[in-house]
């Protein structure tokens, strides 16, 4: 009998002779007992995966959605790839507690949005990584932290928003460890620039912070526009405190700076600057990473009442000063991350009692699912089916909100199943603060039209260059995807650095339509 | 037959050349009676605030290019105020559906 | 009808032979056939004890016809499989030697022991001595019956006119039976005369097709009813009795065809046969070759409303005078023997699977579009184009599974995509051999003849199958080009191809009126909403009712052959029973006991058959044994033993329940399980060897209807130590809705228990289908902590409480 063995390069694979006596295998090299773990088996008794998710994980036909959805994959290709980190926790789990796939996870949730069986992904790695943990097997985490510190654009900042290596288990000391491993990695300085092309980054979130630092260590002149005082986008503005400290943001900013990007705050293209005034000033490439600020408005009557918070304002509020004007009871309208956020932030403030009122079902919600979980953890109430009538005041000020309960019916435009009300299900809520997190669109108005957008006003790129409709004009972020989270606003940002490249050496005709990557 | 939401605009929407109608309305004879409004398919025509010599309020057309060119309006009314002409038909005029 | 004694004495003393079947390793594998043959021989009245190894087959009949006439034998009890799958099998044994077929009984184990309890080898032998002991006290009880022979009339129905329909109901009228074939849209030909070509002849489908289509419009034998919808069907086998409801089509028969009338109409939508991607007019025929040859108004679109005719341009532009704004519709009531349904499947909805931009990007279309365009007889005559700006697509994708084998969508696999869609590249490659086609598929199923064939003729054809399903479909704005994303997982890539055109390999679903279509038939349903057949694997056709088959997609999805196959399967099975002409009546109907009958009507109301006729001023009771389907609710309803439930009689039940509690009767689940869904989802669970605990004792009645309180209190009397009643799930009882009569005395139950502070939960009611073997598993794994629970107090309360009953 043979058993095929493969070694971790796969052109090597050698074969080895095995001894077969009575119910035990034995190596006829080391003369030692074989255990042999048999796919199928392996796959329903590996302890490394909860019950409820290992009767799921049976389903997982090697698809590959989820490597092709993953900003982690796409950043680190060839070297991380989820599908195949999955298939090898229910083959041969031993040796995918040795993998730095692991770690490299950035729980954006992607994947489990599109997978046909509904796998979330993130919380299997995490199960893995737990054992890990347990066992001790940390060369994995620190070959992870080294691959992190290579392709990653700022570290740190995914360190804090993305990886969360202290949901793991691995001991306290090592993770700060490794985080000052990463913070005093050899930076790169600013390199003599002897380009000509010089290009202009609108909007100083992650994606334009990435696409910056990219163009500038390539020694491109870059310059960063960014409408507010301080740059940093919703990481400065809305991303709470304990999620991300700020002086941490502040230390990779000043990488920036060190690259010699010319940073040009409280400068907003199309008040301060027009568009059109960028081409005369000599910039031959503009990325637009604008985000999506303009919170969604409810509609409802005492929408402008004396205690209703558009949630953007909280949390900027929050972070800058810590008195917040709010009351015990406090309402959270919507489903989202900014929702979560809130709802946490209201809970380390003044607030005693925390509601979120969602209008479908948490199979629905766009939040993080992990993120669900946690604020659950701390305290926050989650009431699903509910969609609020009209907020009811008291003395000018909010006293409650009226809400009706909704069922869920046909799908809509957005596959999502429609809300319909349920006739004289009428109820309320007593609440002294009420908070707006219903969603954010993106303001793109001081665009051209000739830079296409859809109906909800976000920017329309091709998926490879990051390329608008209009020549020249790239886009990227939430500006272009909606809400979405930190790493896949990075992984925008490096996309349309190495197209922008292009331009500014002005090498010549865009690449063939017909790209294959 | 698929009983999916039919939201394609159909391929050969341009080629089907569907009557082009012009509707007259001959404000002084009418009466006001409504009853061309009234009973337009297609609701094209729409009760005016312009009073004719008679002291009333006659038809005013709204919606040309959904006519049907049924011809209800010119055979209800009872004072033949109001008639359809049929233009040439031409190709690449869009199909009307019903509302 | 004659009147039997309350408590009919047994004129001959029982003499039972009990056979303990091994069915190979089956069920030997599991329970000591030999130790429950042996343990057999000890119960009262039993005269000889066997185990044999194949029963059912030849050798094993034969060896009960003899000791049937050797040892004077006069009941027969075979302990082996379902009595669902052999009974008429041993019955047809013992008629032949002579002794009446109800005087034979089946225990049950093999579905509902050895095959459920593979790790307990001698609870399993335990279990089934207990089962042996049951079936031996009831047919120590067992009287001979004589069925009641029904008239079939030699009708049949088709719903459906797709090919299934068309098949079958051509293979009926050529039999010589008379056929109704009644079709919901204005023409037959459901989906086969969508597509283009069939795989793997690449036959033009509407050729092969239309011969058919004139043929059932011709034949002599068939009566056509389209734009027809079925509305009611009462009666049972042999005997049905259907009201069609026809849709008025508002065109006489006068009509030619000749399209003047669509000429002449002023409004114009999109068509539904070609998906919305052509035009038709209010007045119109569904497709060229469409039959019956006429045209149909749609009142939704025409302008003329109810009473006011504001445009007569069609009325003016026909010759013939064939047009009828007053055509009322028309309710037709049918008088059929057998029943085919043949409904068929529609194509799955992508525009949930908002990654694949479906309905928000132009170019990305489904399967049955491509067959509309590529068709010559399509809207782009034959030519392939993209529907933004109608050129002809340089490179093409095409995406499997879509809608199918996932969570978010069907969790089934629908058959017929795969093959599809290497049938669509070869046409593709046949017309424009340059351009290059992308297929992302997960697996490739070319299971048929010629199958495999064709995928070969593919590749070699230069058509890519690349593996792995593309996770996005991003449009680009200006071009309408799409760009589809997604990880090729065999090379471990994450690929980034620009396409001109993405096909979506859409599954198929059944028809979303199939809920109408199984109420009106008290059908089963699987979990993916298709139709249940009676048994997997030996009655793939018959319909779990009487009288009723199952042809083409409505049962599952299947390709043209298949759909053909099974469509000529129903009919011979149809024209099996039209052919004998009669049929018999399980004689398992109720009679009544004037003696004892106090005339109070309930049994005639809780009848769902309305079999039973009370009058109150002559003080009779009669039951039309025709029209009795055997449920068995007059007979729980009855509280005063007047009515004798042949075959399932009360004392019958009562000594199945003694013999089960005979010891350790608080270890035990007793079950009360309806033939029909319980019982049957029980031998689900058998045949699927889903495993659950051993303490459960199941009796089979045709309907939880049966089920009387007197039973369940009987089983606590007796220290039963829990009782599940299972049955249908409400509105799908295979007696219509005998099963609201069972929750009704439950809940009654239940009361009366927490009055007599029994604890309630020992008492459970569980809606099970026929395909749930999983939930009646895990009710009865769940029920453990019920009996975990239990207390030998709580034992004793119970039995004194219901003492007597």
């Amino acid at each position: 009998m043979t058993l095929l063995k493969r070694s971790n390069s796969a052109s090597d694979l050698y074969v080895c002779k095995v001894l077969y006596r009575r119910d035990r295998l034995y190596s006829r090299r080391t003369k030692k007992p074989l255990t042999i773990v048999l796919g199928r088996e392996a796959r329903m008794e590996s302890p490394l995966i909860p019950q409820e998710i290992r009767e799921k994980t049976k389903y997982c036909f090697e698809c590959g959605v989820c490597t092709a959805s993953c900003p982690m994959a796409e950043l680190l290709s060839p070297q991380y790839n989820p599908r195949s980190v999955l298939q090898q926790i229910l083959e041969d789990p031993d040796r995918a507690l040795k993998s730095e796939g692991l770690w490299l996870c950035a729980w954006c949730y992607k994947c489990y949005k599109r997978c046909p069986q509904g796998l979330k992904l993130p919380e299997i790695l995490h199960t893995a990584k737990q054992e890990v943990a347990k066992r001790g097997f940390d060369a994995s985490f620190e070959k992870a932290v080294s691959i992190i510190e290579k392709h990653i654009p700022f570290p740190i900042l995914c360190w804090y928003t993305c990886f969360h290596p202290e949901r793991t288990g691995i001991p306290n000391d090592k993770i700060v460890a490794m985080k000052e491993k990463l913070a005093g990695r050899p930076k790169k300085g600013k390199k003599p620039t002897n380009r000509q092309g010089r290009a202009a980054i609108i909007g100083s979130g992650p994606a334009g912070l990435t696409a910056a630092c990219q163009l500038a260590e390539r020694g491109y002149p870059v310059t960063l526009f960014e409408a507010l005082p301080k740059i940093g986008g919703m990481l400065r503005k809305s991303m709470p405190a304990y999620r991300l400290p700020r002086k941490e943001l502040d230390n990779e900013i000043q990488l920036l700076k060190d690259l010699g990007v010319e940073i040009r705050t409280s400068t907003e293209v199309g008040k301060d600057i027009k568009f059109d005034e960028l081409w005369r000033c000599g910039y031959k490439v503009v990325f637009v990473a604008v985000g999506a600020h303009t919170s969604l408005k409810l509609g409802i009557e005492g929408e402008d009442l004396d205690g209703v918070i558009d949630a953007l304002n909280f949390l900027w509020t929050a972070k800058e000063s810590a008195k917040v004007d709010i009351t015990e009871r406090v309402g959270v309208i919507g489903g989202g991350n900014v929702a979560i956020d809130a709802a946490r932030t209201a809970l380390r403030h003044k607030a005693k009692e925390v509601v979120i009122l969602y209008r479908r079902s948490l199979n629905e919600m766009t939040a993080n699912p992990w993120e669900i979980g946690e604020a659950e953890k701390e305290g926050v109430r989650i009431e699903f089916q509910v969609a609020p009538k009209k907020i009811l005041k008291k003395d000018g000020k909010v006293a409650g909100l009226e809400c009706f309960r909704v069922e869920l019916g046909e799908l809509d435009e957005t596959g999502r199943k429609r809300p319909v009300p349920i006739e004289g299900s009428e109820f309320s809520l007593q609440l002294g603060t009420v908070i707006v997190a219903i969603g954010e669109r993106t303001e793109t108005s001081f665009l051209p039209n000739e830079v296409e957008r859809d109906r909800s006003n976000r920017i329309l790129v091709n998926p490879v260059t990051m390329e608008t409709s209009m020549t020249r004009v790239f886009a990227g972020g939430d500006a272009v995807t909606g809400p979405a989270s930190v790493i896949e606003a990075i992984l925008a940002g490096k996309r349309a650095a190495g197209f922008m490249e292009k331009y500014l050496n002005e090498t010549g005709e865009r690449e063939d339509a017909h790209l294959a990557s | 037959m698929t009983p999916q939401k039919l939201w394609r605009k159909p391929l050969d929407a341009e080629k089907i050349g569907l009557p082009k109608a012009e509707i007259h309305v001959i404000t002084d004879l009418c009466k006001g009676c409504d009853f061309c409004i009234e009973f337009c398919p297609k609701k094209v025509l729409e009760k005016s605030n312009k009073l004719n010599k008679r002291g009333a309020y006659p038809p005013k057309v709204v919606d040309e290019d959904n006519c049907a060119l049924c011809s209800f309006c010119t055979a209800i009314c009872p004072e033949f105020a109001v008639f359809t002409i049929e233009k040439e038909r031409r190709e690449g005029s869009e199909s009307g559906e019903k509302q | 009808m004659p009147i039997l004694p309350a408590d009919p004495e047994i004129t001959e003393e029982a003499r039972i032979g009990v056979y303990v079947c091994h069915c190979g390793l089956n069920i030997a594998g599991t329970v000591n056939c030999e130790e429950v043959a042996e343990f057999a021989a000890t119960l009262p009245h039993v005269v000889v004890a066997k185990d044999h190894r194949y029963t059912c087959s030849d050798q094993g009949q034969e060896l009960i016809k003899n000791d049937i006439k050797n040892s004077d034998l006069n009941r027969i009890v075979v302990a082996s499989c379902s009595p669902r799958l052999h009974e008429l099998t041993f019955r047809k044994t013992c008629e032949e030697a002579g002794l009446n077929k109800y005087l034979f009984e089946m225990a049950n184990i093999r579905e509902h022991c050895s095959w459920v309890h593979h790790h307990d080898k001698e609870a399993a032998t335990e279990k089934a001595k207990d089962l042996v002991r049951a079936a031996v006290a009831k047919a120590t009880l067992l009287e001979s019956e004589i069925e009641t022979v029904v008239p079939i009339n030699r009708k049949a129905l088709v719903i459906g006119g797709g090919v299934a329909g068309i098949q079958a109901a051509l293979d009926l009228a050529d039999t010589g039976y008379k056929v109704f074939v009644v079709e919901k849209q204005p023409s037959i030909g459901g989906r086969m005369a969508q597509i283009d070509k069939t795989f793997p002849t690449m036959d033009c489908s509407i050729c092969i097709l239309a011969p058919k289509m004139s043929d059932v419009g011709h034949h002599p034998n068939i009566e056509l009813y389209t734009n027809s919808e079925v509305q009611e069907v009462k009666g049972y086998i042999g005997n049905f009795t259907v009201k069609v409801l026809k849709k008025p089509r508002y065109i006489t028969d006068e009509c030619s065809a000749c399209n003047d009338c669509s000429e002449a109409c002023p409004i114009a939508a999109p068509n539904e046969f070609d998906v919305g991607l052509a035009t038709r007019k209010a007045i119109f025929t569904p497709f060229a070759q469409a039959v019956p040859s006429t045209y149909i108004i749609d009142r939704d679109l025409c302008l003329n409303e109810e009473g006011i005719m504001t445009c007569d341009k069609c009325i003016e532009a026909c010759e013939r005078q064939a047009i009828d704004f007053d055509m009322k519709p028309e309710t037709i009531e049918l008088q059929v023997g057998t029943i085919v349904v043949a409904t068929g499947a529609e194509v799955s909805d992508p525009t949930r699977f908002t990654n694949y931009g479906y309905t928000r990007y132009p170019n990305v279309i489904t399967s049955l579009e491509f067959e509309r365009l590529i068709n010559a007889g399509g809207p782009s005559s034959g030519n392939l184009v993209r529907p933004s700006d109608m050129k002809i697509p340089k490179t093409v994708a095409f995406i499997q599974c879509v809608g199918s084998r996932s969570k978010k969508g069907n969790p089934y696999c629908s058959n017929v995509c795969c093959m599809n869609t290497v049938k669509d590249s070869l046409l593709i490659k046949e017309h424009w051999p340059d351009v290059k086609i992308y297929v992302f598929y997960l697996d490739m199923r070319a299971f048929g003849k010629g199958f495999e064939d064709l995928y070969r003729r593919a590749k070699e054809a230069g058509v890519m199958f690349i593996r792995g399903l593309p996770a996005e479909v991003v449009e680009d704005p200006k071009t309408h080009n799409l760009w589809v994303i997604g990880e090729n997982t065999l090379q471990k890539e994450i690929y980034k191809i620009n396409l001109d055109l993405v096909i979506l390999s859409v599954g198929i679903e059944p028809c979303k009126d199939s809920d109408a279509i199984q109420r009106l038939f008290t059908l089963s349903r699987t979990s993916d909403g298709f139709f249940m057949e009676a048994h997997p694997k030996l009655k793939p056709v018959d319909a779990p009712t009487g009288g009723v088959f199952l042809a083409g997609c409505a049962e599952s999805p299947k390709d043209i052959k298949d759909s053909v196959t099974q469509a000529s399967a129903a009919a011979a099975r149809a024209g099996i029973l039209m052919a004998q002409g009669k049929v018999t009546v399980e004689a398992i109907t109720p009679k009544p006991i004037l003696e004892n009958c106090r005339i109070c009507g309930m049994c005639a109301q809780v009848c769902p058959y309305n079999a039973i006729v009370v009058d109150k001023e002559a003080k009779s009771v009669q039951v039309i044994d025709a029209a009795c389907a055997g449920c068995g609710t007059c007979g729980a309803e009855c509280q005063f033993e007047a009515l004798h439930m042949r075959h399932f009689t009360d004392n019958q039940i009562r000594s199945q329940i003694d013999a089960l509690t005979e010891e350790d009767a608080d270890t035990k689940i007793i079950a009360f399980c309806c033939n029909w869904c319980a019982y049957a989802g029980a031998d689900f669970a058998g045949v699927s060897r889903i495993q659950y605990p051993p303490n459960v004792r199941i009796i089979r009645t045709m309907c939880s209807g049966r089920v009387s309180s007197t039973f369940i209190e009987h089983a606590f009397a007796r220290g039963a130590g829990a009782v599940l009643v299972a049955g249908c799930h409400p509105g799908d009882c295979h007696y219509i809705d005998a099963n609201y009569q069972t929750q009704r005395r439950v809940e009654r139950l239940w009361k009366k228990m927490a009055r007599l502070d029994v604890d309630t939960d020992r008492l459970q009611l569980l809606w099970a289908s026929a395909a749930e073997g999983e939930r009646i598993a895990t009710k009865i794994r769940e029920m453990q902590s019920v009996l975990a629970k239990l207390k030998p107090e709580g034992v004793e309360k119970a039995t004194k409480a219901f003492e007597g009953r």
